[in-house]
């Protein structure tokens, strides 16, 4: 709500859930980074720390900048702790409040709302006005509760315009990862989307069942393994369907994603990554699955992995994939992770307009004179396919091994000359897909930023946000720093990515223990980054640490 | 067993492909029952979706000349499923083993039960894994011979239609290959069926299977439509899906165990209902427009 109302004020804002448990009893925080400027990543340090518990002071005070604010409920806390300390306090009776205006004290979050719009000097009236747009649905006495108790807290609020920041009028929106990236799904013509729920790709599947309608639907299924194969099942009868799961449910769709690969069904899948092999850390965030993405499943076959860089990114690649997915009809994975799953950023409205829909090559009419061979093989590697329902163009996908047709050439025949002959042109007709992949999209290589820099940070997907803001605390410290970010990492252009790279000092930047992106350029390029800024903590990255870390690199040399 | 295929077809959906089974397989009475079912029906060949699992039965889907997905072992239900979310007007059939239906996919049978999505699901259960050359299946009688329980099997065979029934199935059979008209009926009324039918067949693997053969079954089956079960009583279906196992293998009822109407997934979900996903116009601008309004 804070956020909202910030945008609304014209405000940036960058939003990220740090908890510790889903279930309640864990400590449970929030951080909304508001700024004139558009922010990239979450930063470092607390200004305004709205103390609901006392857990809330006792975890965050090493958190607390120099001359922050402290709202507390004198009720339900005390800051014994923080006396002595360069620190300015807030007594809100946020729970009296709650209870004298609304007798709900739930509510108490919305008076110190109201409070923070005080400190930070934003109008009361839009405070209203977006309380009015938000909560109308639900009856006017919600609606006027709210902008009671808000106001109260505003009032209460002591201290006014502590810190003073000013909006440009623009009405932002203000939307998480997984909801943009849902909403390009949605948009690009995804009808199914199906799931079964683990953090943090649940949100998706939520907003797929409060959006259900307009000709889209979902599935909480019994499992990630029914989630891909109901997917695939989905594209082989022609529309576009998208699943979505973590690493732990991304394990047991590997096998589906073989198959999506042998019987070229475009599928879309979300990996949304989260820190540590096996349960690991639920609720953290990590890149710790480039490599298992890019590798996952047995055999060769063609697959693009991409990774979003920022909210408009989410929206963008999302929707790209599926017609990545349809026009070389393989399987396309958008790599997610916790930090920019769940994050929130403010965003112009997405473009709707922009989004052209290329189903690629599909086959409708049917030549009665010979049978209708779905895997033809073609130079380009993509091979027209029909949708069941078609006359005539009747097939059968085959798992196995196949021959135009898709008949197999396993069991009874593997092994007879003709049918090794067959394997050979079916395997290379697949593969060709990504060389053309390669010639006909020029997005398979990174972006640079200030291109004459001296230096430069390697990174890609959610890290790029700190990398980028990293780059800035950098020069503004006197040093020449520049970013080079990655957002398709499969297949990759060698060629394009090594004349980017070539000659440059860099610093590779990852949430990761193994350096998964430097590996993936070693093997393409042959450059091997060996100064490297790598994080496994569980807690994304900072571009206060970055700079840190790479300011000692760059002394050391 | 030939004169009998020959004779239950009619119109001809087979493909061109040559069944790669042994001489002998059960598998081939299926073939003709689901050709025969096809035809009774006059279903039209494009309309039709054959998804299979892996095993020797689940080659099914090559020996017609419709649609199909010869998918992974175990997971022809999830694609099938997805197949019919896609396309409701696609008649949608389930072909596999029993390792694949009742071993590695048994979850997602149950659970297609329960949704009630509108499949047939035609289980070729030879009580024996054949392509893998003869391990135990989950249908393996207890102390049974195979290459991986030479000692004899230690389970109890599983029990696919009392599952199926309490799992929520409403259209729960079991056939013969030894009697292809008779299965050509239950798949027929299968298809018919508006929800999810479960067809166990005994096919008999006349390579890895000398157990269960076609002359053990004739000595066992009889027929339900001939003892005056009701199949609208759900009780009685389950105590009649239990009697193989009550009476030691010696009595063993095939036909329809269980019938109900119950509405379908499809029939309840609220896009689903208004026809086949693909037909379905996609989100208009002002829909789009009016959602990006909630972030604002
Ligand atoms: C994930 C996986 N595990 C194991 C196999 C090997 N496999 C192929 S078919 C099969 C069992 C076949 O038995 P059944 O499903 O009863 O079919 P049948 O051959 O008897 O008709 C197995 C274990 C496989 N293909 N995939
Ligand atoms: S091995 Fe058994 S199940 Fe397989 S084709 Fe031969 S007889 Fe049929
Ligand atoms: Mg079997």
């Amino acid at each position: 709500m804070l956020a909202k109302i910030s945008a609304r004020s014209g405000l940036h804002v960058f939003g990220y859930r740090g908890y510790q448990s889903i279930i309640r009893g864990g400590h449970v925080w929030y951080q909304i980074d508001i700024s004139e400027e558009k922010l990239l990543s979450h930063q470092e340090g607390i200004d305004i720390l709205v103390a609901l518990n006392q857990d809330a002071i006792n975890n965050q005070k090493s958190h607390l900048r120099e001359n922050a604010v402290v709202v507390y409920d004198p009720t339900k806390t005390n800051t014994e702790i923080l006396q002595g300390r360069n620190l300015r306090f807030v007594k809100l009776p946020m729970l009296d409040i709650a209870m004298k205006e609304s007798g709900n004290p739930i509510m108490r979050n919305v008076a110190a709302i109201g409070a923070v719009l005080g400190l930070v000097g934003i109008d009361i009236s839009i405070f209203e006005s977006a309380i009015t747009r938000m909560f109308t649905k639900k009856g006017e006495k919600v609606v006027s509760e709210n902008i009671k108790v808000g106001s109260e807290g505003y009032k209460n609020s002591e201290v006014k315009q502590m810190f003073v920041i000013k909006g440009d009028k623009i009405h932002r929106h203000v939307i998480e990862g997984n909801a943009a990236l849902a909403l390009g799904a949605y948009a690009s013509g995804c009808k199914l989307y199906s799931a079964y729920p683990m953090t943090p790709a649940s949100t998706i599947l939520h907003w797929f069942a409060e959006h259900e309608g307009n000709g889209v639907t979902y599935k909480q299924v019994e499992d990630e393994i029914a989630a891909i194969n109901v997917t695939i099942g989905a594209a082989s009868a022609g529309i576009r369907a998208m699943c979505g799961t973590s690493g732990g449910g991304f394990s047991l769709m590997v096998e589906g994603l073989g198959l999506a690969g042998m019987i070229e069904a475009p599928i879309v899948v979300v990996l949304s990554q989260r820190t540590g092999p096996s349960t690991g850390l639920p609720t953290k965030t990590e890149q710790g699955d480039v490599l298992f993405a890019m590798h996952a499943s047995q055999g060769e076959f063609p697959r693009i992995v991409v990774a979003p860089r920022n909210i408009e990114e989410c929206f963008k690649l999302s929707s790209d994939a599926f017609n990545l997915a349809d026009r070389y009809q393989c399987p396309v994975i958008i790599l997610m992770d916790l930090y920019m799953s769940e994050h929130s950023e403010t965003t112009d409205a997405f473009n709707f307009d922009s989004i052209k829909i290329d189903r690629g090559k599909i086959a409708w009419q049917a030549n009665p004179a010979e049978r209708f061979k779905r895997y033809l093989y073609t130079d380009d590697g993509v091979s027209p396919r029909s949708i069941p329902g078609t006359p005539g163009l009747e097939f059968i996908a085959g798992s196995d091994e196949h021959d135009e047709y898709g008949d197999l050439v396993s069991d009874a025949f593997s092994g007879i000359d003709e049918y090794v002959e067959t394997r050979r042109k079916m395997m290379r007709k697949r593969m060709n897909k990504i060389e053309t992949m390669l010639k006909n999209e020029d997005v398979f290589h990174p972006a640079i930023t200030n291109e004459s820099a001296k230096n430069f940070l390697v990174t890609f997907g959610s890290t790029t946000g700190a990398a980028l803001e990293a780059a800035q605390i950098l020069n503004s410290q006197g040093m020449d720093f520049g970013v080079i970010s990655f957002n398709y990492l499969m297949p990759l252009d060698a060629d394009k990515t090594k004349k980017l790279l070539e000659g440059k000092s860099l610093i590779d930047v990852e949430v990761n223990f193994t350096a998964q992106l430097a590996q993936i350029i070693k093997s393409n390029t042959g450059i091997d980054i060996q100064n490297r800024i790598l994080k496994y903590d569980g807690e994304a990255i900072t571009a206060e640490q970055i700079a840190k870390e790479a300011q000692k690199i760059i002394q050391n040399k | 067993m030939a004169e009998e295929i020959k004779q239950v077809q009619k119109q001809n959906y087979k493909s061109n492909v040559k069944p790669i089974w042994c001489a002998g397989c059960g598998d081939f009475g299926v073939n003709a029952a689901i050709n025969k079912a096809l035809s009774d029906l006059g279903l039209q060949k494009s309309n039709v979706m054959i998804v299979s699992g892996i095993g020797c039965s689940s080659a099914m889907p090559h020996t017609f000349s419709t649609y199909g997905v010869h998918s992974l072992h175990g997971r022809l239900i999830p694609v099938a499923t997805g197949v019919k979310f896609a396309n409701s007007d696609l008649t949608v059939i389930g072909t596999g083993g029993d390792g694949d239906a009742y071993g590695i996919g048994l979850g997602h049978m149950l659970h297609a039960a329960r949704r009630n999505i509108n499949i047939t699901y035609i289980v070729m259960n030879n009580e024996i894994y054949g392509l893998t050359t003869g391990q135990a299946s989950p249908t393996s009688m207890q102390g049974a011979k195979t290459k991986s329980t030479p000692h004899g099997n230690l389970e109890v065979p599983e029990n696919p239609i009392a599952l199926a029934i309490s799992a929520g199935a409403t259209y729960v059979a079991r056939a013969f290959s030894g009697d292809p008209m008779h299965m050509a009926e239950l798949v027929k009324n299968g298809i018919r069926h508006n929800g999810f039918s479960l067809i166990d067949v005994f096919s008999p693997c006349v390579t890895f299977n000398d157990l269960n053969t076609y002359d053990w079954f004739r000595g066992r089956v009889y027929k339900l439509e001939q003892s005056g079960h009701d199949p609208k009583n759900k009780i009685a279906a389950l105590e009649k899906s239990l009697e193989a196992d009550t009476s030691g293998w010696e009595k063993v009822p095939i036909g329809l165990f269980y019938e109900e109407n119950r509405p379908t997934y499809e029939d309840l979900d609220p896009v689903l209902k208004l026809g086949p996903l693909i037909n379905q116009p996609s989100p208009s601008k002002e829909q789009l427009d009016k959602i990006m309004e909630e972030y604002l």
